[in-house]
């Protein structure tokens, strides 16, 4: 009944437009008011604390690193370095712009970032060169979601803050799903290009190729500094997300030199924008969850579906349907939070290793970047190729079936996700 | 507050706030750095530090709800207001608003008695030298800014007629 208004309180306050950070943290004060014995007062505390909460700090950092990156000049050498490479096959310039998400995904935590670092130069370009701008910006839009996928990843970071997860373990976790991902991508616009009959680009000689590669080495190198300092015990992904941070300002204003130091206010700003916004709804999804255990939701529904026995691949068909569906109404960070609590539990009970609980969600997360109403990756590559979202919503869907597709194979291979982890003991 | 020195002050009030989000960010980040280098180069570190961040995190976001409101960062589900006319989007509007301000009236009043039972408890926090209700004490008063920036936000929505006036 708590449960049942608490959900409820939710849905009506998002339909009325009240932003989700304020539906989450509402639902739950007034939930608590009405049904429960938990004052206001541990409501204002919980609250507080969920902004002290050590691995979260890692979101800022990453954050501002990626925001470092793409006015710094990262990106544009990427997409350099991807276009030498694959440029001359047919649909080589798409081709590209998919390449140049994997490889910013691996300096970025985020999906929207990516799409912005990539998309704002590569969907005009793709349209100059003879792309309709509907397929540049569905295939980027899909493309970009390998932003949390491929570490670092700020998903990845919420569920292990919330589970006690290794953070160290999911990074690597989610290293052969990304390429797998990136692999199925480049195969469909492979396919694709045949059949539209896309243009290729000439043939990049070695000495581009080298040369493009060395100059995209200095942001490729982060990922070498993120992944194998919290590998090697050297520092936290916390401190290694703050790392980051400075690497990034580092390249930016000395090694590629593109923006001055009369910029970096600005960047700076906008990073804090985005961390605002996020880390609001992550402390009011904080209370949210908070109600929720307080209601003993968590334990109710565990027993709920182990009394229903249900095989493990039942149970993560449940699950994943569960998460599509909050993923396509709810911000990913928040969706990691109430659900990874009810989740992980069960899961655990099944023989379900929780770094593949991890990918999971995150692969679910990613598809609900891509899907209305609320798809952060929608109304970002709207906002950048001056489509209406409507339109962009049209030319991402046919791309959400690869999406779906590998989230059945990492769903039911637990291999790929587990085969590094294991493999690094 | 149309009058220039409301304008003003207003414009310094955005200016600040701008300000001490960079700062805070920029103050994290390098606090966290310098942390990892003295520690590997000198064998050494603040005990501070670390409190520090996080309580620096949770100012950098409270203060960053309402930065976030005047800079339209906060995200909202768009299913129906796109297809009501001016005058349902209105009433919409109205009612998102005292929602919103309803959390923001509760959430003040929670955090002033958290705040307040601190003050009673006096103690004070684990490293730095400071009482714990003087680190929190930004709570209510973040959730209070979050009010005025809702209602700044919401006036022309609200009042489609005043912009005009406004303006000049």
């Amino acid at each position: 009944m708590t449960a049942a208004f608490l959900v409820a309180a939710l849905f009506v306050l998002l339909f009325l437009r009240v932003p989700i950070a304020i539906s989450l943290g509402l639902s739950a004060v007034l939930t608590m008011l009405l049904f429960a014995e938990q004052s206001l007062v541990a409501l204002a505390q919980r609250f507080f604390s969920a902004l002290q909460v050590y691995p979260l700090l890692a979101i800022p950092f990453f954050i501002l690193a990626g925001a470092l990156m793409t006015t710094g000049g990262v990106a544009k050498r990427m997409i350099a370095f991807a276009n030498a490479l694959v440029g001359h096959f047919r649909g080589g310039l798409a081709m590209a712009a998919l390449l140049a998400c994997a490889l910013f995904a691996a300096v970025s935590g985020s999906s929207p970032a990516t799409v912005v670092a990539v998309g704002s130069i590569m969907i005009g370009g793709m349209a100059r060169s003879g792309y309709s701008r509907e397929f540049a910006a569905g295939l980027i839009c899909n493309a970009g979601t390998l932003g949390i996928l491929i570490p670092p990843s700020i998903v990845m970071v919420v569920y292990g803050a919330v589970t006690e997860t290794s953070i160290g373990d999911l990074f690597i976790a989610g290293v052969v799903p990304g390429l797998m991902l990136t692999a199925m991508l480049m195969v469909a616009v492979a396919l694709l290009a045949r059949r539209l009959g896309l243009p290729r680009q000439p043939r990049a000689d070695w000495r581009t190729v080298l040369r493009t590669g060395r100059d995209a080495i200095w942001g490729l190198l982060l990922i070498v500094i993120i992944l194998g300092g919290i590998y090697s015990g050297v520092f936290t992904p916390t401190e290694a997300a703050a790392v980051s941070a400075a690497y990034a300002f580092f390249i930016a204003v000395f090694v590629y030199r593109d923006v001055g130091f009369k910029e970096i206010p600005k960047v700076i700003a906008e990073a804090a924008k985005v961390t605002a916004m996020l880390m609001f709804i992550i402390g009011n999804a904080y209370l949210f969850a908070f109600v929720l255990t307080t209601e003993q939701v968590p334990q109710m529904m565990s027993a709920w579906i182990t009394d229903l026995g249900l095989p493990p691949w039942a149970f993560l068909i449940v699950l994943n349907l569960l998460l599509l569906a909050a993923g396509s109404f709810m911000e990913a960070t928040s969706v990691v939070l109430i659900f990874a609590p009810i989740m992980f539990p069960i899961a655990v009970a099944l023989g379900i290793d929780p770094v593949h609980l991890g990918i999971i969600m995150t692969v679910n997360m990613e598809i609900g970047m891509i899907t209305p109403p609320v798809g952060l990756n929608l109304f970002v590559t709207s906002g950048i190729s001056q489509l209406p979202v409507t339109k962009v919503i049209r030319a991402a869907m046919p791309w959400l079936v690869v999406l779906l597709a590998a989230l059945v194979i990492v769903t039911y291979v637990p291999w790929v996700s587990l085969v590094l982890p294991r493999a690094l003991g | 507050m149309s009058s220039p020195l409301g304008q003003r002050l207003l414009k310094a009030a955005d200016r600040l706030e701008e300000a001490f989000m960079i700062v805070a960010l920029t103050f994290m980040t390098v606090l966290t750095v310098v942390q990892v280098v003295l520690r590997y180069v000198f064998q050494t570190g603040f005990v501070w530090s670390l409190e520090a961040t996080t309580y620096t995190f949770a100012w950098f976001v409270l203060i960053g709800m309402s930065y976030g409101v005047r800079t339209e960062a906060h995200i909202t589900v768009d299913l129906v207001t796109s297809r009501l006319g001016p005058r349902g989007a209105r009433v919409f509007a109205w009612v998102a608003l005292a929602c919103a301000l309803a959390y923001c009236a509760l959430m003040i009043y929670g955090s002033s008695l958290f705040v307040d039972r601190l003050l009673a408890l006096g103690t004070n926090a684990r490293d730095l030298p400071l009482p714990r209700w003087v680190l929190t004490g930004v709570m209510p008063i973040a959730f209070a800014l979050l009010a005025l920036r809702l209602i700044q936000a919401a006036r022309p929505v609200l009042f489609p007629g005043r912009k005009a006036a406004d303006a000049q």
